[in-house]
């Protein structure tokens, strides 16, 4: 800086002593992360095997990593050419780093998976590390189209579309209820919102042991109805059922409606707090012009304060329609797809056939998850032409 | 205020409400009651048929202290906060720059980049599966900590994305403006004045970002086979296969599994919401 007054130095010139060491810093670390190895690890660690050694390489270069960014970053920001455009070249330096992760893990993934909808593959490689799997075309959507196991899992994910939904005005019910301001409240609506903060798996296997026929809530329950509780011969107490409970999750004909009323848990606790945020921001200027009017209960609900929820409703379904089409983890816990693939949607078909106990179809997988994916498409563009009506409004 | 004010309802009207409440949330919670009350009782209360009835002692500390005495429940907790807390730092991290790109700079780019990170989002994860798992295999990655707080990261970073834009998008743009006119570098507008402001932001991301890692299910079980290396949520569905019919033993895990979380959103809870919420609120 000091030299800056006795030398009028161009404040656009390449400051050549950053953009050399920069450089510099860069091709080592390029060098060095191509020199770090598994076995390079191993040897000087002194790991016996190689699997011990992947975490340390794995961070290793890692660090070489974050140097070469930041010395690409010091390099790009020396230049000349930085200096005069900064406003062009600055977006794209912030966006790099978090673009570049986000299309290798997701954005090039989905067009990988569609291609190997058009392969016969099951995931390994020969020992030379050619890919072992050979195109094959449309074989395997024409055997999808003939596999009844595709149909009910699209039928299923169908019924989670419907059904799902119910957590919108059931959301909303609760919603109106808890929209008071009586002492503890505040407690009240952080409590019926708990479900949501559960871990799916959890929730499986409460609902799992709810279900249970012998001594879960549903049988409870139905002892009550339908169960007397007498002396048997040996004179112990036993209970007597007729009809005898129900075992939902092991009937194929109730099991996916046992697990989509345990999905709806979590999914209204989700919806009510959607529709309690929106509840608190209406303009109460509205609602009293309304009552001035004469409205008051499902009018004034339906003309006046749906359609201010109207965000609050959009985000619901959205989020919704997305928890309906990824359900998994519910599946996986609670019946892994039977009695007799019954409960099968394409989120777990598609695990279950691709890397499932004994088979490994890649293809077949892929084929099935291109499905799930045209599907989720429709509600993404739709999400997204949503979204840029109302960029285009706020311009 | 809808509906109206309870206040303002007849002295009968008012009971019948504040009675109702404390019945409706019984009935809403009854599952995790139940599940509760599971976890406190003694083997042979459940082989008796006592299921819903007082237990017949309390063994709070018995349960609790078989689960992680028997099993590795530690070591699983532990492997979830090594998967949660590192990908918390790095997506939100990433998001803040992202967010900062897409909000503040006006070029031709910044909405369909934007929408590649909303769209991204949003796509089953099937569709991702088999790609990731074979990269992740060639990487040598596969079935560690490292390899999965990766995959983690990138995803989670186009929701932090979506909700870092949309709040800087709000934040008044002549400051950044009058910045730029007094010379000052762009990371220096970036770093002292515009992360200040996005705190909250901040905040609310990583206890969000928190909770969807911990509960996650899928991508451990696809990513990690390691009994060393899963995390909790994996953890459990194993346990619940040993304690065959050990109802008391399971119901105690998986409620320990949800506590973490639990404390996160009672503690956070204003930031959890307006993360959920988010743009549930504006026109």
């Amino acid at each position: 800086m000091s030299t800056t007054a006795a030398l009028p130095m161009d404040r656009f010139a390449t400051s050549t002593g950053r953009v050399v060491i920069a450089a510099i810093v860069f091709v080592v670390c390029l060098i060095m992360l191509k020199l770090v190895t598994t076995t390079g690890m191993q040897d000087l660690l002194g790991y016996t095997q190689k699997t011990q050694a992947r975490v340390p390489t794995f961070l290793v270069r890692m660090v070489f990593l974050l140097a070469a960014i930041a010395a690409a970053f010091f390099f790009v920001t020396g230049l000349s050419y930085y200096k005069r455009n900064k406003v062009a070249v600055a977006p794209w330096l912030f966006l790099s780093v978090g673009l570049v992760l986000f299309m290798i893990y997701v954005i090039v993934p989905i067009f990988q998976s569609i291609s190997y909808s058009f392969t016969r593959w099951d995931g390994l490689y020969d020992f030379n590390g050619v890919w072992t799997g050979e195109w094959v075309g449309f074989h395997n959507y024409k055997v999808l189209f003939q596999d009844p196991n595709f149909y009910t899992s699209l039928w299923n994910n169908l019924l989670w579309l419907v059904l799902f939904m119910l957590a919108v005005p059931i959301g909303l019910f609760i919603a109106l209820f808890l929209n008071q301001t009586v002492t503890g409240i505040r407690i009240y609506k952080s409590l019926f919102f708990f479900p949501f903060v559960i871990s799916q798996v959890v929730v499986g296997l409460i609902f799992t042991w709810a279900y249970n026929p012998e001594f879960g809530l549903l049988s409870e329950v139905w002892s009550w109805f339908f169960c007397e509780t007498k002396t048997n011969i040996v004179g112990n107490l036993t209970r007597v059922c007729s009809p005898e409970p129900p075992s939902i999750l092991g009937d194929s004909t109730y099991a996916t409606y046992g697990i989509i009323a345990a999905g709806l848990w979590p999914q209204i606790a989700y919806c009510m707090i959607l529709y309690l945020t929106g509840l608190n921001n209406i303009s109460s200027d509205q609602i009293e012009a309304g009552r001035l009017d004469g409205a008051k209960g499902w009018k004034m609900l339906r003309h006046v304060i749906l359609p201010q929820l109207k965000p609050a409703t959009f985000i619901a379904i959205v989020v919704t329609v997305i928890g309906a089409l990824r359900s998994f983890d519910m599946i996986a816990t609670m019946t892994q797809g039977g009695p007799f693939g019954s409960t099968n949607v394409l989120a777990y078909y598609m695990y279950d056939q691709a890397v499932g106990e004994g088979v490994g179809r890649y293809g077949y997988g892929s084929a099935i998850a291109t499905i799930l994916f045209l599907i989720m498409l429709v509600y993404i563009s739709y999400f997204l032409w949503r979204m840029y009506q109302d960029e285009v409004e706020a311009r | 205020m809808f509906p109206s004010p309870i206040e303002k309802a007849s002295f009968f009207g008012r009971f019948a409400y504040k009675l109702s409440l404390p019945i409706a949330l019984f009935i809403w919670l009854l599952p995790l009651l139940a599940i509760f009350m599971t976890s406190i009782r003694p083997a042979s209360d459940i082989a008796t048929g006592n299921v819903f009835g007082i237990p017949s002692s309390f063994q709070l500390l018995q349960n609790y202290g078989e689960v992680f005495a028997k099993t590795d429940a530690m070591r699983y907790l532990f492997n979830t906060l090594l998967i949660a807390i590192p990908t918390t730092i790095i997506s939100v991290a990433l998001a803040c720059m992202t967010g900062y790109a897409l909000a503040i700079y006006k070029f031709k780019w910044a909405l369909p980049m934007f929408f590649l990170f909303v769209a991204g989002n949003f796509v089953p994860f099937q569709i991702l599966m088999l790609p990731v798992v074979d990269m992740s295999n060639r990487l040598e990655i596969i079935n560690t900590v490292p390899g999965l707080v990766m995959f983690h990261a990138a995803f989670q970073t186009g929701f932090c994305t979506l909700f870092m834009r949309n709040f800087m998008k709000a934040l008044p743009f002549e400051l950044v403006e009058s910045a730029r006119l007094e010379g000052v570098d762009e990371f220096k507008i970036f770093w002292h004045l515009v992360l200040p402001l996005v705190k909250p932001a901040i905040a609310a991301l990583c206890v969000l970002i928190f909770t969807f890692i911990w509960n996650d299910f899928f991508w451990a079980t696809v990513l990690l086979r390691d009994d060393s290396t899963l995390p909790i949520t994996v953890g459990v569905r194993t346990l619940n296969g040993e304690f065959v019919q050990q109802w008391h033993l399971v119901s105690a895990a998986s409620l320990l599994a949800a506590i973490p979380p639990v404390i996160m959103f009672f503690a956070m809870q204003k930031h959890f919401i307006a993360g959920l919420t988010l743009g549930a609120t504006k026109g």
